[in-house]
């Protein structure tokens, strides 16, 4: 990586990850609601 | 149209006498604003915070409670001996209805308003009267922003559970931006800036009231309506 | 095919791409010089802003149809868009902080952006509330559809009072997160990742609209309330 780039790609993953999480789960939880309503 | 604020006027003045004579909410709400002042003049620290900075802040923090004592219990009037049912029946407008009881909220808030800023400027030793006319014009138009929408919301909440919790939840993010700008420009005012400065917001505020006092006539009907 | 099906399949079919488009992000397009990884964060961002906003416009557009034309068909669709909103802000209200503490240093400021996702988060929620504390249908719709229409007029004064205060505070750092030229690769993936996120509402919702027709059914085929 060249130099005086800020080293945050924690950031980022922490990001995309919780960004996933979230949508993955809403959509098992919305397959889960209309399997037995 | 005259008719229509004439029944407003007869049902404000009918809310507006029922809650004197039992002077509950009035009294818990200047209690409430005697409290919030004191305990934040004790609260800090006279030579580390000015009282100007803190003011537009505990000042807006008492009017906004009073607000809410008073819309909680706009619609639980009517809630008991079904007297809603009454007032539908009866030949009013159904803005009307809303007239009135925006007319009853903003009246007792501005009671609660008259006591707490004469207190606030004693406790404070802030200077109020110089700029008394610009701020009444900033305390009233906030009022009547967080009041309009408050009154449409108390309708539809009065007949829920947990009234009183989802009220304010609903709320919230109406009453933000009309607090933030009255903070703003209360601030400024206390703080003597010039007129000029606090120009956007005094627009904003007016805008807000306009486009939420004509949305709720609008919508009022759909919230009593069968 | 049912709505269910159909929905469940443009879900599917979206996560793929969603899939996609987290390779094409990481993988394939440029990091950002003066802001380094945490840039990217942006792809993820402003399309999930996007899906709230328009999901809020939605159920407000939903309330005002409700109100004129009484088609319940119109607050099953405010529901459900009002549902899928409230995903989409938790994405917008995580990924946000996130990407603020990186660059502007804090991990909270009141600029446009997550003011409103702020502001979306509340009204969704409050939707949602009220339409847990009604039990009949008719009512229900119609305080949702007041509700609805109220947070779409509010919009555009959350716009207007984050610009004001943006002229009198200066955001902490001079970066602009998200500059209105990007580089060619940039721009596709950001393009791509809209139109996923927009696919995956689409699909979202159409599952939670088929939801609320096979809970209604049940209901009203079920015990006589």
């Amino acid at each position: 990586m060249p130099e005086g780039m800020p080293q945050n790609s924690g950031f980022m993953v922490a990001a995309y990850i919780t960004a996933a999480v979230i949508l993955v789960t809403y959509a098992f939880l919305l397959y889960r609601r209309t399997l037995k309503p | 149209m005259d008719s229509l604020l004439r029944h407003a006027w007869r049902l404000a003045r009918k809310d507006l006498l029922v809650e004197f004579r039992s002077r509950t909410a009035i009294l818990s709400a200047v209690v409430f604003t005697v409290l919030v002042l004191v305990v934040f003049n004790f609260g800090r620290d006279p030579t580390a915070v000015a009282a100007v900075d803190l003011a537009p802040s505990i000042l807006w923090v008492t009017f906004t409670f009073a607000a809410m004592l008073a819309l909680n219990r706009a619609f639980q009037l009517e809630l008991e001996n079904q007297a809603l049912d009454g007032l539908l029946l009866a030949p009013v407008h159904r803005a009307s209805i809303y007239l009135g009881k925006l007319l009853a909220n903003l009246a007792f808030v501005a009671a609660v308003e008259c006591v707490g800023l004469p207190l606030f400027a004693l406790f404070f030793n802030v200077r109020v009267l110089p700029v008394l006319v610009p701020l009444a014009g900033v305390i009233a138009l906030a009022t009547v922003g967080f009041v309009a929408v408050g009154t449409l919301f108390s309708a539809m909440t009065a007949r829920t559970r947990f009234a009183e919790l989802l009220l304010p939840v609903l709320l919230l993010p109406f009453m933000i931006p009309p607090l933030i700008w009255a903070v703003l420009a209360t601030g400024a005012l206390l703080a003597g800036r010039p007129l000029s400065e606090i120009g956007g917001w005094l627009k904003l505020l007016a805008a807000f009231d306009l486009a939420f006092i004509v949305v709720a006539f609008l919508l009022f009907p759909a919230t009593v309506n069968e | 095919m049912t709505l269910l099906k159909t929905g469940r399949w443009i879900t599917a079919v979206a996560l793929a791409l969603l899939a996609a488009v987290y390779v094409r992000a990481l993988a394939f397009t440029p990091i950002e010089r003066a802001q380094g990884a945490a840039q990217k964060i942006f792809y993820i961002h402003v399309p999930s802003a996007w899906c709230a906003m328009l999901a809020m416009g939605l159920v407000g557009i939903a309330g005002i149809l409700y109100l004129l034309l009484k088609d319940p068909r119109f607050d099953r669709f405010g529901e459900a868009s009002a549902e899928v909103g409230t995903a989409f802000s938790c994405v917008m209200l995580t990924t946000g902080p996130l990407w603020g503490k990186p660059i502007w240093g804090t991990w909270w400021t009141w600029d446009a952006r997550l003011t409103l996702t702020l502001f979306l988060f509340l009204l969704f929620l409050g939707y949602l509330l009220l339409r847990g504390a009604v039990t009949d249908r008719g009512l229900r719709a119609r305080y949702s559809a007041v509700l609805g229409i109220c947070g779409l007029v509010l919009l555009p004064f959350i716009h207007l009072s984050v610009y004001f205060f943006r002229t009198l505070h200066p955001q902490p750092i001079v970066l602009k997160p998200s500059a209105p030229s990007l580089p060619g690769s940039m721009l596709v993936t950001l393009l791509f990742s809209f139109g996923v996120f927009t696919l995956l509402y689409v699909g979202f919702v159409t599952q939670r609209y088929a939801l609320a027709v096979l809970r209604e059914s049940a209901e009203s085929g079920g015990a006589h309330a």
